[in-house]
Protein backbone atom coordinates (compact mmCIF):
# COMPACT_ATOMS: atom_id res chain seq x y z
CA UNK A 1 0.00 0.00 0.00
CA UNK A 2 2.78 2.74 1.11
CA UNK A 3 4.19 2.09 -2.45
CA UNK A 4 0.71 1.80 -4.55
CA UNK A 5 2.26 4.92 -6.01
CA UNK A 6 5.55 3.21 -7.06
CA UNK A 7 5.04 -0.15 -7.97
CA UNK A 8 8.45 -0.50 -8.87
CA UNK A 9 9.99 1.07 -6.59
CA UNK A 10 12.77 -0.84 -4.79
CA UNK A 11 12.15 -1.03 -0.72
CA UNK A 12 15.83 -0.19 0.03
CA UNK A 13 16.73 3.09 -1.75
CA UNK A 14 20.36 2.92 -2.79
CA UNK A 15 22.39 5.53 -1.54
CA UNK A 16 23.79 7.63 -4.18
CA UNK A 17 27.26 8.22 -5.59
CA UNK A 18 29.16 11.39 -3.75
CA UNK A 19 29.45 13.10 -7.32
CA UNK A 20 32.61 15.33 -7.50
CA UNK A 21 32.97 16.92 -11.36
CA UNK A 22 36.00 18.35 -13.56
CA UNK A 23 35.77 21.04 -15.90
CA UNK A 24 36.89 20.62 -19.78
CA UNK A 25 37.06 24.43 -20.90
CA UNK A 26 38.23 25.98 -24.39
CA UNK A 27 37.10 27.70 -27.22
CA UNK A 28 34.89 26.39 -29.87
CA UNK A 29 35.76 23.18 -31.58
CA UNK A 30 38.99 22.28 -29.74
CA UNK A 31 37.85 18.87 -28.71
CA UNK A 32 36.16 19.93 -25.36
CA UNK A 33 33.10 17.12 -26.61
CA UNK A 34 35.47 14.63 -27.84
CA UNK A 35 37.92 14.91 -24.45
CA UNK A 36 34.76 13.94 -22.79
CA UNK A 37 33.23 11.39 -24.96
CA UNK A 38 36.89 9.47 -24.58
CA UNK A 39 36.43 8.61 -21.09
CA UNK A 40 32.80 8.59 -20.14
CA UNK A 41 31.15 5.75 -19.92
CA UNK A 42 27.53 7.08 -21.06
CA UNK A 43 27.92 8.95 -24.86
CA UNK A 44 28.10 12.52 -23.68
CA UNK A 45 25.06 14.60 -22.94
CA UNK A 46 23.44 17.66 -23.58
CA UNK A 47 22.26 20.30 -21.48
CA UNK A 48 21.39 23.90 -21.96
CA UNK A 49 22.48 26.31 -19.06
CA UNK A 50 22.54 29.98 -18.46
CA UNK A 51 25.61 31.77 -18.10
CA UNK A 52 26.32 35.49 -16.65
CA UNK A 53 28.66 37.13 -18.89
CA UNK A 54 30.34 40.01 -17.95
CA UNK A 55 31.72 42.67 -20.49
CA UNK A 56 35.57 42.18 -20.51
CA UNK A 57 38.03 44.80 -19.64
CA UNK A 58 36.62 46.50 -16.09
CA UNK A 59 38.47 45.15 -13.38
CA UNK A 60 35.90 45.61 -10.92
CA UNK A 61 32.30 45.10 -12.08
CA UNK A 62 29.74 46.83 -9.53
CA UNK A 63 27.00 44.22 -8.92
CA UNK A 64 24.71 44.28 -11.97
CA UNK A 65 26.72 46.28 -14.09
CA UNK A 66 27.84 45.14 -17.34
CA UNK A 67 26.27 41.55 -17.16
CA UNK A 68 24.27 39.47 -19.90
CA UNK A 69 23.01 36.43 -19.35
CA UNK A 70 23.29 33.82 -22.47
CA UNK A 71 22.64 29.85 -22.93
CA UNK A 72 25.26 27.74 -23.73
CA UNK A 73 24.89 24.10 -24.25
CA UNK A 74 26.65 21.93 -22.02
CA UNK A 75 27.90 18.36 -22.73
CA UNK A 76 28.89 16.12 -19.98
CA UNK A 77 29.61 12.81 -19.49
CA UNK A 78 30.83 10.59 -16.13
CA UNK A 79 32.91 7.62 -15.06
CA UNK A 80 31.99 5.65 -12.03
CA UNK A 81 35.35 5.49 -9.88
CA UNK A 82 32.90 2.98 -7.63
CA UNK A 83 30.26 2.40 -6.07
CA UNK A 84 30.14 5.31 -3.97
CA UNK A 85 32.10 7.89 -5.60
CA UNK A 86 31.46 9.74 -9.16
CA UNK A 87 33.10 11.31 -11.42
CA UNK A 88 31.75 13.94 -13.71
CA UNK A 89 33.51 15.90 -16.81
CA UNK A 90 31.48 19.32 -17.80
CA UNK A 91 32.56 21.00 -21.32
CA UNK A 92 31.67 24.64 -21.17
CA UNK A 93 32.31 26.60 -24.20
CA UNK A 94 34.61 30.01 -23.99
CA UNK A 95 32.98 32.76 -25.34
CA UNK A 96 34.87 35.46 -27.55
CA UNK A 97 34.93 39.19 -26.24
CA UNK A 98 33.47 38.07 -22.82
CA UNK A 99 34.46 36.84 -19.52
CA UNK A 100 31.96 34.78 -17.90
CA UNK A 101 31.21 33.43 -14.55
CA UNK A 102 30.64 30.42 -14.11
CA UNK A 103 30.26 30.28 -10.39
CA UNK A 104 27.54 27.83 -10.10
CA UNK A 105 29.46 25.83 -12.38
CA UNK A 106 32.73 25.82 -11.22
CA UNK A 107 31.36 25.82 -7.58
CA UNK A 108 33.14 22.78 -6.18
CA UNK A 109 35.12 21.13 -9.06
CA UNK A 110 38.09 19.73 -8.59
CA UNK A 111 39.60 21.39 -11.07
CA UNK A 112 39.66 22.26 -15.12
CA UNK A 113 41.48 21.00 -18.15
CA UNK A 114 41.65 23.92 -20.45
CA UNK A 115 41.59 22.13 -24.00
CA UNK A 116 43.59 24.62 -26.65
CA UNK A 117 44.52 23.98 -30.34
CA UNK A 118 47.75 25.38 -30.70
CA UNK A 119 47.28 27.04 -33.82
CA UNK A 120 44.49 29.14 -32.48
CA UNK A 121 45.57 29.65 -29.26
CA UNK A 122 43.56 33.02 -28.81
CA UNK A 123 40.19 30.54 -28.49
CA UNK A 124 41.26 29.73 -24.82
CA UNK A 125 42.41 33.00 -23.47
CA UNK A 126 39.77 33.67 -21.52
CA UNK A 127 39.16 30.36 -20.18
CA UNK A 128 43.08 30.71 -18.90
CA UNK A 129 42.41 33.84 -17.63
CA UNK A 130 38.49 32.80 -15.68
CA UNK A 131 40.42 29.77 -13.81
CA UNK A 132 43.64 32.05 -13.05
CA UNK A 133 41.22 34.40 -11.31
CA UNK A 134 39.02 31.80 -9.73
CA UNK A 135 41.87 29.88 -8.13
CA UNK A 136 40.79 27.04 -8.97
CA UNK A 137 43.09 23.64 -9.97
CA UNK A 138 43.94 23.97 -14.08
CA UNK A 139 46.37 22.84 -16.81
CA UNK A 140 46.15 23.42 -20.11
CA UNK A 141 46.22 20.40 -22.38
CA UNK A 142 47.11 20.94 -26.36
CA UNK A 143 45.54 19.10 -28.24
CA UNK A 144 47.45 17.19 -30.94
CA UNK A 145 45.30 16.53 -33.93
CA UNK A 146 47.04 14.07 -36.22
CA UNK A 147 49.70 13.69 -33.31
CA UNK A 148 51.33 17.72 -34.60
CA UNK A 149 51.57 20.12 -32.89
CA UNK A 150 51.82 23.80 -34.25
CA UNK A 151 54.28 25.60 -31.82
CA UNK A 152 56.17 23.93 -29.12
CA UNK A 153 54.67 23.50 -25.55
CA UNK A 154 56.92 25.91 -24.35
CA UNK A 155 55.87 28.69 -27.30
CA UNK A 156 52.27 27.64 -25.84
CA UNK A 157 53.07 28.33 -22.39
CA UNK A 158 54.91 32.13 -23.20
CA UNK A 159 52.19 32.89 -25.74
CA UNK A 160 49.37 31.75 -23.02
CA UNK A 161 51.65 34.03 -20.16
CA UNK A 162 50.22 31.61 -17.58
CA UNK A 163 51.94 30.82 -14.21
CA UNK A 164 54.77 28.51 -13.72
CA UNK A 165 53.13 26.43 -11.85
CA UNK A 166 50.01 25.69 -14.31
CA UNK A 167 51.40 22.57 -16.66
CA UNK A 168 50.89 22.84 -20.05
CA UNK A 169 50.62 19.90 -22.23
CA UNK A 170 50.24 17.86 -25.35
CA UNK A 171 47.11 15.28 -25.11
CA UNK A 172 45.29 13.61 -27.80
CA UNK A 173 41.62 14.16 -26.94
CA UNK A 174 40.93 10.88 -29.22
CA UNK A 175 42.28 8.55 -26.76
CA UNK A 176 41.37 7.55 -23.27
CA UNK A 177 44.57 6.94 -21.81
CA UNK A 178 46.06 10.06 -23.30
CA UNK A 179 42.47 12.08 -21.41
CA UNK A 180 42.99 10.07 -18.29
CA UNK A 181 46.67 11.13 -18.09
CA UNK A 182 45.29 15.01 -18.65
CA UNK A 183 43.14 14.70 -16.14
CA UNK A 184 45.24 12.90 -13.74
CA UNK A 185 47.77 16.06 -14.33
CA UNK A 186 44.77 18.11 -13.21
CA UNK A 187 44.12 16.14 -9.86
CA UNK A 188 47.60 16.32 -9.45
CA UNK A 189 47.25 20.25 -8.87
CA UNK A 190 43.91 19.58 -6.70
CA UNK A 191 45.78 17.46 -4.76
CA UNK A 192 48.87 19.72 -4.29
CA UNK A 193 46.55 22.37 -3.84
CA UNK A 194 44.49 20.32 -0.69
CA UNK A 195 47.53 19.40 0.74
CA UNK A 196 49.26 22.83 0.72
CA UNK A 197 46.33 24.33 2.59
CA UNK B 1 -8.21 40.73 -4.14
CA UNK B 2 -7.11 40.34 -0.36
CA UNK B 3 -11.16 39.22 0.74
CA UNK B 4 -11.22 35.77 -0.63
CA UNK B 5 -10.65 32.45 -0.11
CA UNK B 6 -8.81 31.22 -2.68
CA UNK B 7 -5.71 32.89 -1.25
CA UNK B 8 -6.15 31.95 2.05
CA UNK B 9 -2.49 30.61 3.13
CA UNK B 10 -2.70 26.90 5.17
CA UNK B 11 -2.66 27.38 8.74
CA UNK B 12 0.42 24.17 8.86
CA UNK B 13 3.64 25.04 7.78
CA UNK B 14 4.63 23.34 4.80
CA UNK B 15 7.71 24.73 3.86
CA UNK B 16 8.25 25.76 0.28
CA UNK B 17 5.56 23.74 -1.18
CA UNK B 18 4.12 25.30 -4.17
CA UNK B 19 0.52 26.15 -4.25
CA UNK B 20 -0.08 23.41 -6.64
CA UNK B 21 2.02 20.52 -4.82
CA UNK B 22 0.32 20.85 -1.74
CA UNK B 23 -1.86 18.64 -0.37
CA UNK B 24 -5.36 19.39 0.38
CA UNK B 25 -6.91 19.15 3.46
CA UNK B 26 -9.92 17.72 2.17
CA UNK B 27 -7.72 14.45 0.61
CA UNK B 28 -9.35 15.27 -2.74
CA UNK B 29 -6.85 15.90 -5.70
CA UNK B 30 -6.14 19.36 -6.56
CA UNK B 31 -6.83 21.05 -9.41
CA UNK B 32 -3.15 20.27 -10.67
CA UNK B 33 -1.63 21.54 -14.46
CA UNK B 34 -3.48 19.36 -16.62
CA UNK B 35 -1.87 16.53 -18.54
CA UNK B 36 -0.63 17.79 -21.97
CA UNK B 37 0.32 15.84 -24.94
CA UNK B 38 2.36 18.63 -26.22
CA UNK B 39 5.85 18.10 -26.08
CA UNK B 40 7.61 20.08 -23.16
CA UNK B 41 9.88 21.75 -25.43
CA UNK B 42 7.36 23.62 -27.25
CA UNK B 43 6.38 25.25 -23.83
CA UNK B 44 8.14 28.16 -22.56
CA UNK B 45 10.26 28.35 -19.72
CA UNK B 46 8.55 30.01 -17.88
CA UNK B 47 5.41 28.34 -17.84
CA UNK B 48 6.81 25.19 -16.66
CA UNK B 49 7.92 26.82 -13.96
CA UNK B 50 5.40 29.31 -13.16
CA UNK B 51 6.96 32.55 -14.37
CA UNK B 52 10.11 31.70 -11.21
CA UNK B 53 13.49 31.98 -12.53
CA UNK B 54 15.98 31.13 -9.75
CA UNK B 55 15.48 28.12 -7.90
CA UNK B 56 14.66 28.12 -4.74
CA UNK B 57 17.73 25.85 -3.63
CA UNK B 58 20.80 27.63 -4.52
CA UNK B 59 22.99 24.53 -3.58
CA UNK B 60 21.30 22.01 -6.32
CA UNK B 61 24.30 22.02 -8.56
CA UNK B 62 24.72 19.93 -12.13
CA UNK B 63 26.23 16.97 -10.16
CA UNK B 64 23.78 16.91 -7.25
CA UNK B 65 22.37 13.61 -7.18
CA UNK B 66 18.50 13.30 -6.93
CA UNK B 67 16.70 9.80 -5.72
CA UNK B 68 13.80 8.48 -4.94
CA UNK B 69 11.80 9.15 -1.42
CA UNK B 70 9.43 6.36 -0.13
CA UNK B 71 6.39 7.25 0.17
CA UNK B 72 5.38 8.03 3.73
CA UNK B 73 1.59 7.98 4.45
CA UNK B 74 2.18 9.89 7.20
CA UNK B 75 2.94 13.18 6.08
CA UNK B 76 1.24 12.30 2.32
CA UNK B 77 1.64 13.88 -1.21
CA UNK B 78 -0.23 14.58 -4.44
CA UNK B 79 -1.25 12.34 -6.68
CA UNK B 80 1.82 11.63 -9.18
CA UNK B 81 -1.03 12.16 -11.82
CA UNK B 82 -2.17 15.46 -11.24
CA UNK B 83 1.62 16.37 -11.46
CA UNK B 84 2.78 18.25 -14.98
CA UNK B 85 3.88 15.58 -17.37
CA UNK B 86 7.21 17.24 -16.82
CA UNK B 87 7.27 16.50 -13.20
CA UNK B 88 5.80 12.79 -14.12
CA UNK B 89 8.93 12.18 -15.89
CA UNK B 90 11.25 13.30 -13.41
CA UNK B 91 10.16 11.04 -10.53
CA UNK B 92 10.23 8.09 -13.62
CA UNK B 93 13.63 8.68 -13.84
CA UNK B 94 14.80 9.39 -10.57
CA UNK B 95 14.17 5.10 -10.22
CA UNK B 96 18.08 5.17 -10.10
CA UNK B 97 20.48 7.89 -8.68
CA UNK B 98 20.68 9.93 -11.23
CA UNK B 99 22.43 13.71 -11.69
CA UNK B 100 20.29 17.12 -12.14
CA UNK B 101 22.13 17.39 -15.27
CA UNK B 102 21.09 14.01 -16.94
CA UNK B 103 17.60 14.84 -16.16
CA UNK B 104 17.81 18.28 -17.74
CA UNK B 105 19.59 16.27 -20.59
CA UNK B 106 17.60 13.33 -20.61
CA UNK B 107 14.20 15.46 -20.87
CA UNK B 108 15.56 18.29 -22.77
CA UNK B 109 14.45 20.53 -20.25
CA UNK B 110 16.81 23.64 -19.62
CA UNK B 111 19.45 23.43 -16.62
CA UNK B 112 17.65 26.34 -14.83
CA UNK B 113 13.90 24.83 -15.13
CA UNK B 114 15.17 21.03 -13.96
CA UNK B 115 16.84 22.42 -10.86
CA UNK B 116 13.54 24.52 -9.82
CA UNK B 117 10.81 21.34 -10.87
CA UNK B 118 13.69 19.07 -8.91
CA UNK B 119 13.69 21.60 -5.60
CA UNK B 120 9.66 21.10 -6.24
CA UNK B 121 9.85 17.47 -6.07
CA UNK B 122 11.54 17.78 -3.32
CA UNK B 123 9.15 19.98 -1.70
CA UNK B 124 6.31 17.53 -2.39
CA UNK B 125 8.06 14.82 -0.93
CA UNK B 126 8.64 12.99 -4.31
CA UNK B 127 12.58 13.44 -4.54
CA UNK B 128 15.72 12.92 -2.33
CA UNK B 129 18.24 15.70 -3.50
CA UNK B 130 21.56 15.02 -1.66
CA UNK B 131 23.07 18.20 -1.46
CA UNK B 132 25.24 17.84 1.36
CA UNK B 133 27.38 15.91 -0.73
CA UNK B 134 28.37 18.46 -2.80
CA UNK B 135 28.36 21.27 -0.21
CA UNK B 136 31.87 20.17 1.43
CA UNK B 137 35.18 20.92 0.00
CA UNK B 138 36.65 17.67 -1.35
CA UNK B 139 39.03 16.10 0.45
CA UNK B 140 42.80 14.90 -0.34
CA UNK B 141 41.60 11.03 0.21
CA UNK B 142 38.72 11.62 -2.38
CA UNK B 143 41.24 12.81 -4.97
CA UNK B 144 43.70 10.42 -4.74
CA UNK B 145 40.63 7.76 -4.70
CA UNK B 146 39.59 9.33 -8.34
CA UNK B 147 43.19 9.66 -9.58
CA UNK B 148 43.47 5.69 -8.54
CA UNK B 149 40.39 4.97 -10.41
CA UNK B 150 41.53 6.88 -13.56
CA UNK B 151 44.76 5.02 -13.49
CA UNK B 152 42.76 1.76 -13.46
CA UNK B 153 41.13 2.90 -16.92
CA UNK B 154 44.08 3.02 -19.08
Amino acid sequence: MDFAHFPDAPVVTRRPPVPVKIIVSGGFGVGKTTTVRSISEIPPLTTEAEMTSVAIGVDEPRADSLKTTTTVAMDFGCVTIDETLKLYLFGTPGQDRFGFMWDSLVNGALGALVVADSARLDDCYQSVDYFERSGLPFAVAVNTFDGRLTHTLAEVRWALAVNDRVPVIAFDARRQSSVADALLVVLEQALDRVQHQ
Amino acid sequence: MNGDGRGTPDPEPIGRIPPYLRVSPSGAAPTGPPNRDTQSASLRPFVLTAGRVNAVDPEIDVETQVTLRPYDPRVGRVPLASLGPEMQAMVALCDQPISVAEISARLRLHLGVTKILVADLRAAGYLDVHVADTLSPVSADTILRVMHGLRALS
